[in-house]
């Protein structure tokens, strides 16, 4: 409602022939979702749509826009990844480095699709899998994602007290302290000082080239291993698994989606958000590098190599091999990324449940304004410190059997991620080609691929490992045949016209739109999915048990 | 309501105001704000009331709540919903006289509604 007619004079951007700007025609969970982008670096006018014709005013709006994919994609660079890279390098030195290469462009795949739902539709991950498949898969996913979050949490938690307990600052005093912190960060009702503050903490993630700098001058890197597929051996695969587990993590799906949503990114400015993403894939990459560089070259070929127990060995190893300095840049490394992975962390969790029961989520809303999304946020961050706090939890098995945990159950959410971008009725034209649902069918395969071997290695203890990889592998790459020639036939048969050919087509309100086609076909394989998936937990939860008693 | 020119509209209350016309601003809320206006009702009567499934008139009643244009009541064992107090009452009658007003000035012009 409300097209505003009166400025139509002033405003020749608006798009001719369309109700209003589409920041106004895009349907809305939450009226805070609708208005001008006010992001950490600019703001765009919801009516200043039109075209941007000079290199200066395209340089200001991807200011302004930028920031979901930044902030996403450096959160990625949590405690549990920080600490993850660091065990990489310092178990297997450049061998691993592989994989960081592969996940990230696995990483930017995903994070597009989210935004792309998000811009489009207006609505969350959580409301679009409820309205898409059903109130029961909505809550599975919605209960996957509030168990794994939290343990998410306690892991960040761990990473402050672990960070600051290097300066010998007491954990009684840091994890309280941070936890405030987050909360203040959040509760203003200011989506503006919440990316200002993310801001803050990106640049601080880039602590990480120092501290790879001073490793690189002081080791040189003859010692080590050229990179090769790791050793067949249980914790080397079970390694594999965290590390992508901790890179690849539903709470950034479902943090991105919601995120672009509430900073009112609209399918206008995807191709801004595009380039946000692709920026923030970078800042990963090099934060991820430069600390498994780091430890690689700091303990390859000493004493210390091979011997990880955790974060806080890992800094104090740096400054016995390296210097001060470095102990202390990873130190604040890993401070900066525990507390940008716990803000994102924990609103992924209150968008979603603010998006779940159609509740207000947005941080434009101040306390009062948005209670359950403030009280969800403040609740989570409490428990989650408080739990850290209580004595005798064996911190560092903790990271690692949330970042494996992670990993095992980030298959359903790619399934999900899938069937929603090849949904018409949710995208219109901006469905995924089918170059993209190629190359998606592919990293939901090896994700897919990753838990079963996993699984397989830990019922058959005497299996060796390569020779399963293999014929995984080839059952892989066949199930992913079928499936590609299954797609490609729905997509020839069904309608292949475009619904409109304009660049800002937009999701009508989710309650018009007409209910899925119920396949029997996709609800049989959701099924399978779901069944995989909770005996690779139990198997996997056995697995740390095994490890953790045998070593 | 007497119009009155209302410089109060500004800042927090045209935000808040604009959170209840938001609310107002789907189909099916309204439906269902219109089947309250007889009386106190469980999620079962409505739903029997209208075409929609019991899970989305859930869904719909508990937005209502957040922005109080709905309370829940106990009944007995019974759980209902009414509206919230008689100027919501009011406000959805005055919405209708606005319609019809509009309707009766120039009928069939408005184009066609999207959605449902």
């Amino acid at each position: 409602m409300a097209a505003p007619e009166d400025s139509g004079a002033k405003r020749t951007a608006v798009t001719a022939g369309h109700f209003g700007p589409d920041a106004d025609r895009r349907s809305a969970e939450d009226r805070a979702h609708r208005g001008d982008i006010k992001g950490a670096l600019g703001v765009v006018s919801s009516l200043d749509t039109g075209p941007r014709r000079t290199l200066s005013h395209r340089l200001t709006t991807l200011l302004a826009v930028m920031g979901p994919g930044l902030v996403v994609m450096v959160a990625d660079n949590d405690a549990g990844g920080i600490s993850t890279y660091a065990q990489a390098g310092q178990q297997y030195g450049l061998r691993l480095v592989w994989l960081l290469a592969l996940l990230a462009p696995v990483l930017y795949v995903n994070q597009e699709m989210v935004s792309r739902l998000g811009a489009v539709t207006g609505s969350g991950h959580a409301r679009l899998i409820v309205e898409r498949f059903g109130r029961r898969w909505g809550a599975f996913a919605l209960s996957d994602l509030l168990a794994l979050n939290f343990l998410t949490l306690v892991t960040e938690f761990v990473g402050v007290s672990l960070s600051l307990g290097y300066f010998g600052i007491s954990r009684f005093l840091s994890v309280p302290s941070a936890a405030v912190l987050l909360i203040t960060a959040t509760a203003t009702g200011s989506f503006r000082r919440w990316e200002r503050a993310m801001y803050l903490g990106i640049i601080a993630s880039l602590v990480a080239i120092p501290l790879l700098v001073l490793s690189r001058t002081h080791e040189p890197s003859a010692h080590l291993t050229l990179p090769v597929v790791p050793g067949a051996h249980a914790s080397g695969v079970l390694l594999v698994i965290a590390l992508v587990g901790t890179t690849v993590a539903p709470w950034q799906l479902f943090f991105q989606q919601s995120n672009v949503v509430d900073k009112r990114i609209t399918a206008r400015f995807l191709g801004y958000e595009r380039i946000d993403t692709a920026i923030g894939t970078v800042l990963f990459i090099i934060g991820a590098l430069a600390i498994l560089l780091a430890c690689a070259f700091a303990f390859g070929g000493t004493s210390l190599h091979g011997t990880f127990s955790d974060a806080a060995a890992v800094a104090d190893g740096l400054r016995e091999r390296v210097g001060s300095t470095a102990g202390s840049l990873f130190a604040v490394a890993l401070l900066d990324g525990s507390l940008i992975g716990a803000s994102v962390v924990t609103l992924a969790t209150s968008y979603a449940v603010g998006d779940y029961f159609g509740l207000r989520h947005s941080l434009h809303r101040r306390w009062s304004s948005a209670p359950t999304f403030h009280r969800t946020y403040a609740a989570s961050v409490v428990l989650a410190a408080g739990a850290v706090l209580v004595p005798g939890v064996p911190l560092g098995l903790v990271t690692t059997v949330v970042q494996a945990l992670a990993g095992v159950l980030l298959p359903s959410a790619t399934v999900f991620l899938l069937l929603l971008c090849n949904d018409r009725a949710v995208l219109g034209p901006w469905v995924n080609p089918r170059w993209l649902n190629a190359l998606a069918t592919t990293v939901v395969g090896a994700l897919l691929g990753l838990s079963a071997l996993l699984t397989l290695t830990t019922v058959f203890r005497t299996l060796p490992v390569v020779a399963t990889a293999i014929g995984l592998g080839t059952a892989l790459v066949l199930a992913m045949g079928i499936v590609a020639i299954t797609s490609g036939k729905r997509g020839a048969g069904g309608e292949h016209q475009v619904l409109d050919d304009s660049p800002v087509w937009t999701m009508p309100p989710i309650e018009s739109i007409e209910a899925p086609a119920t396949s029997r076909s996709r609800t049989f394989g959701l099924v399978v999915l779901r069944c995989y998936l909770v005996l690779a937990v139990a198997l996997l939860v056995a697995k740390v048990v095994k490890v953790a008693l045998g070593s | 309501m007497k119009p009155q020119v209302s410089p109060a509209i500004r800042g927090p209350v045209a935000d808040q105001l604009a959170d209840t016309m938001f609310a107002l601003s789907a189909p099916s809320r309204v439906e269902i704000l219109g089947c309250l206006l007889a009386g106190p009702l469980s999620v079962g009567a409505i739903t029997s009331m209208l075409t929609m499934e019991q899970s989305a008139v859930s869904h719909q009643l508990r937005v209502l709540r957040e922005h109080a244009l709905v309370k829940a009541e106990r009944d007995g064992k019974r759980r209902v919903y009414a509206l919230y107090d008689d100027a919501v009452s009011d406000l959805l009658a005055a919405a209708l006289r606005h319609v019809e007003r509009r309707g009766r000035t120039k009928r069939g012009a408005s184009p066609a509604a999207a959605g449902d």
